[in-house]
C-alpha cells in the first residue's frame, strides 16, 4: 500500500511508481520500467521525445534522467540508468516491485513534426543514447512520415552499448541504416572501431533535406558538430540535447544555467544555432 | 501627521508575539540576526542591518519538502508546506527589494515554488526605514532608496518621539487593526522628517551597461579577481537574493521496523567547486574565475534578462563578510574600467 498526502499539485513532490521490471542494459547500466500510480499515470499519459523526469530513490535523493520510452509503445515509463553517483547506485540496488518517485515530464522536446519528410541522422554516445531512443521509436512507428534514417551509435566499449537487443529492429526497418562503433573493442567486436566523429566522416551523410540529432558527452557534441560543419550541415539543421545535474527541473534551483539559459526549462533540446548564441559554452 | 509612540509600538509587538511567531532583528551571542522573539524587549532596534538577510524566513537554509515513511513495502509521503502565519519586523528597504527579486523568480515565473509562495502569503512584513547608510551599503547606486517603503506591508520610520506608520497593503492594515489598540498615549502629532539623512555618500559603484557583459565574458580579469576566492560561499548565504539550492534525503530516527527520511533542500552557491559538474564528470565552470564571473553575471546580467530586475540590492553584506576582502563594488568598477580602457 502506498499513498501520498499532498494539499495541492506540488511540483517538488514526486508521483509514486512501482518498478515493473529491471533489466541489465550494459555494464553498470540498467533499464528501469516504472508503472506509475496515483496521479502519475495521468501526468505521464502524454510526453514527448527529449523530455526528462526526476527519479527518486527514497532515502537517498533524486536525479534527472532523459525518458527512454514513448507512450505510444508502452504505458510503462522507462529509464536507462548508468551507475555513477549515490542516487544511481541506490536505484541499481532496487528490484521488481520496489517503489520509486517520479517528477515530470519536464523540459522541451525534439520538434518531431518539423522533422516530417526530412532525412534524419541520429548520433548517440554511451548513455547519451537513452533520451534518443524515443526519437528512434517515434520514427520507426511512423516510418512514412520521415525520410532516410541513419543511426550512428557509439560507446567507449561494447559492454557500454545500450539497447543492443533492438539493433535488429532498427537496422531492418525500411530505409534505415545503423552504424555501430566503439573506442575500445573486445574480441567479439566486428563493427567499426574509433570515435563517432570518425564514423560520421566515413558515413558522410548528405546535408540535403536533413536534420541531425546528437546526444552524448559535451566533448562529443563539440567534435560531432565540427564534422557536421565540414560535411556541409548548417547549425540550424543540428539539434542537441544537453545535460546538467539539476535539482528542481522547474527553473528555480539555479543549478543548470549556461549563461542566462536554464537547461531545465529552456531545454534540454536546443538547435546548435541557439547553443552558438549562448554566452557561456557547454564545454 | 500622526505617529505612534514607542510604548504603543512595543505594546503592539508584545501582543503580536503572544499569538504569532514574531521574527525580528535580535542579538544572538552578539550577532544580529532575524530570529523569533517572545517579547518586544528582545527586538534590537539597531540601525545596522542583520548579518544575514530575512531571505531565510521565506527560503530557509534547510527546508523540509516532504517526509518519507517506509514500513515494509508500505511507503508514505507527507508534504510539509508552511502553514503558520507569522510576522517579520524590521525589514530594511534593501531586503524588501531582495524579496521582490525572489518573488519574481519563485512566484511570478510559472510554476510557482509552493514552499516559498506559501510562506510569503502567510507572512506580514513590517519594514523599517534606514536613517543612515552603512559603510558598505550601496543601495542608492542601484536605484534604491534607504527609506523606500515599497515591498513591505507596513513601513515604519523611527524618530525620537515615536514611529511614523505607513500602511502599504491590505495585509498590513489587517495586522495593524488586529493588534494595535488605541490608548491615551497612542498618537502624537509631529511633522515627519523626510528622507534618509545619509543617502548621499560618495559613489561606490557605477552599474555597467547590459551590453558590457557579453564583451567582458572572456576577459582575463575574472581569473585575477577570483584568484583569492576561497569558494566558501558566505557571499551567497548572506545575500538577500541568491537562491540556488541542492536537494537530498536525510534519515530521521524511527521506531523498530520503520524507516523515516526527509527530503530537504538547502542553500547552495554557484561559486562552490564542482557546483556545475555533470553526471559524466564534465564541468563547464571548473575554474574559480568562471564561477565568480557566473555569480556577478547572474546578479547584473542573467537575472535581469530573465526576470526584469537586478539580483542585487546593494546591501553590502557580501563585502562585510568575505574573508578575503573581495568587494563586489570593486568588481563592478573594474568591469566599467576594463570596458573604458581595455
Amino acid at each position: 500500500m502506498m499513498n501520498k498526502i499532498i494539499t495541492d499539485e506540488n511540483p517538488m513532490v514526486p508521483f509514486l511508481g512501482k518498478l515493473k521490471y529491471v533489466r541489465d542494459l550494459g555494464n553498470e547500466i540498467k533499464l528501469l520500467g516504472v508503472e506509475l500510480m496515483d496521479g502519475g499515470a495521468l501526468a505521464f499519459s502524454e510526453y514527448h521525445p527529449g523530455q526528462f523526469a526526476f527519479v527518486s530513490a527514497f532515502g537517498v535523493g533524486e536525479a534527472p534522467f532523459g525518458i527512454a520510452s514513448t507512450p505510444a509503445r508502452s504505458g510503462i515509463l522507462e529509464f536507462a540508468i548508468q551507475r555513477l553517483g549515490t542516487v544511481t547506485t541506490e536505484l541499481h540496488r532496487l528490484g521488481q516491485g520496489d517503489v520509486v518517485g517520479i517528477r515530470g515530464p519536464m523540459g522541451n522536446c525534439f520538434p518531431m513534426h518539423d522533422f516530417a519528410g526530412k532525412n534524419i541522422i541520429l548520433l548517440g554516445g554511451g548513455i547519451g543514447g537513452a533520451p534518443l531512443r524515443p526519437v528512434i521509436h517515434t520514427i520507426l512507428d511512423n516510418r512514412k512520415d520521415y525520410g532516410h534514417f541513419t543511426i550512428l551509435w557509439a560507446a567507449r566499449h561494447p559492454s557500454l552499448l545500450i539497447f543492443t537487443d533492438e539493433y535488429e529492429e532498427w537496422r531492418s526497418s525500411p530505409d534505415c541504416e545503423l552504424h555501430l562503433t566503439v573506442d575500445h573493442p573486445d574480441q567479439t567486436w566486428d563493427h567499426n572501431v574509433g570515435l563517432i566523429t570518425e564514423l560520421l566522416a566515413k558515413v558522410a551523410p548528405s546535408p540535403h533535406n536533413a536534420v541531425t540529432i546528437t546526444c552524448g558527452p559535451p566533448v562529443m557534441i563539440y567534435y560531432v558538430n565540427q564534422v557536421l560543419n565540414k560535411l556541409g550541415f548548417q547549425p540550424e539543421q543540428n539539434f542537441v540535447t544537453l545535460e546538467a545535474r539539476m535539482h528542481c527541473g522547474i527553473g528555480k534551483c539555479g543549478r543548470c544555467n549556461l549563461g542566462d539559459k536554464l537547461i531545465c526549462v529552456d531545454g534540454p533540446v536546443f538547435k546548435m544555432t541557439e547553443v552558438g548564441q549562448f554566452l557561456e559554452s557547454y564545454l | 501627521m500622526t505617529m505612534i509612540t514607542r510604548s504603543a509600538l512595543f505594546r503592539w509587538l508584545d501582543e503580536m508575539a503572544e499569538e504569532l511567531p514574531l521574527i525580528a532583528p535580535s542579538y544572538v551571542e552578539g550577532i544580529l540576526l532575524y530570529r523569533q522573539v517572545s517579547k518586544s524587549s528582545e527586538v534590537a532596534m539597531a540601525r545596522e542591518r542583520p548579518v544575514l538577510s530575512p531571505k531565510e524566513v521565506f527560503f530557509p537554509s534547510t527546508e523540509v519538502l516532504f517526509t518519507i515513511n517506509k514500513n515494509g513495502d508500505k511507503l508514505r509521503l507527507n508534504e510539509t508546506l508552511p502553514v503558520k502565519e507569522q510576522v517579520v519586523f524590521g525589514v530594511k528597504a534593501c531586503d524588501a527589494r531582495g524579496l521582490s527579486s525572489l518573488d519574481a523568480m519563485f512566484i511570478d515565473t510559472a510554476p510557482a515554488d509552493p514552499y516559498y509562495a506559501a510562506q510569503r502569503k502567510l507572512t506580514t512584513v513590517i519594514g523599517m526605514k534606514c536613517k543612515e547608510m552603512g559603510e558598505t551599503c550601496f543601495c542608492t547606486e542601484l536605484g534604491l532608496s534607504p527609506d523606500d517603503p515599497s515591498g513591505v506591508d507596513i513601513s515604519l520610520a523611527e524618530f525620537e518621539e515615536g514611529f511614523d506608520v505607513q500602511v502599504m497593503t491590505q495585509k498590513g492594515l489587517d495586522l495593524l487593526n488586529r493588534y494595535l489598540q488605541d490608548g491615551a498615549d497612542f498618537y502624537i502629532d509631529r511633522s515627519p522628517l523626510s528622507g534618509c539623512t545619509d543617502a548621499t555618500q560618495p559613489t561606490r559603484v557605477v552599474l555597467p551597461e547590459a551590453k558590457t557583459f557579453p564583451l567582458l565574458f572572456e576577459d582575463a580579469m575574472w581569473d585575477e579577481v577570483a584568484e583569492r576566492c576561497l569558494s566558501c560561499r558566505i557571499c551567497a548565504y548572506a545575500c538577500p537574493t541568491c537562491r540556488c539550492f541542492d536537494i537530498r534525503d536525510e534519515e530521521l530516527p524511527a521506531s523498530a521496523g520503520e524507516r523515516r527520511f526527509e527530503r530537504i533542500r538547502c542553500w547552495d552557491s554557484c561559486t562552490r567547486n564542482a557546483y556545475r559538474r555533470t553526471a559524466g564528470g564534465h564541468d563547464p565552470r571548473a575554474g574559480k574565475g568562471e564561477r565568480l564571473r557566473n555569480r556577478i553575471y547572474c546578479k547584473y546580467y542573467y537575472f535581469p534578462r530573465r526576470y526584469g530586475q537586478l539580483s542585487c540590492t546593494g546591501c553590502g553584506r557580501c563585502i562585510d563578510l568575505c574573508p578575503v576582502n573581495i568587494d563586489i563594488t570593486e568588481i563592478l568598477r573594474r568591469i566599467v574600467e576594463v570596458r573604458q580602457f581595455p
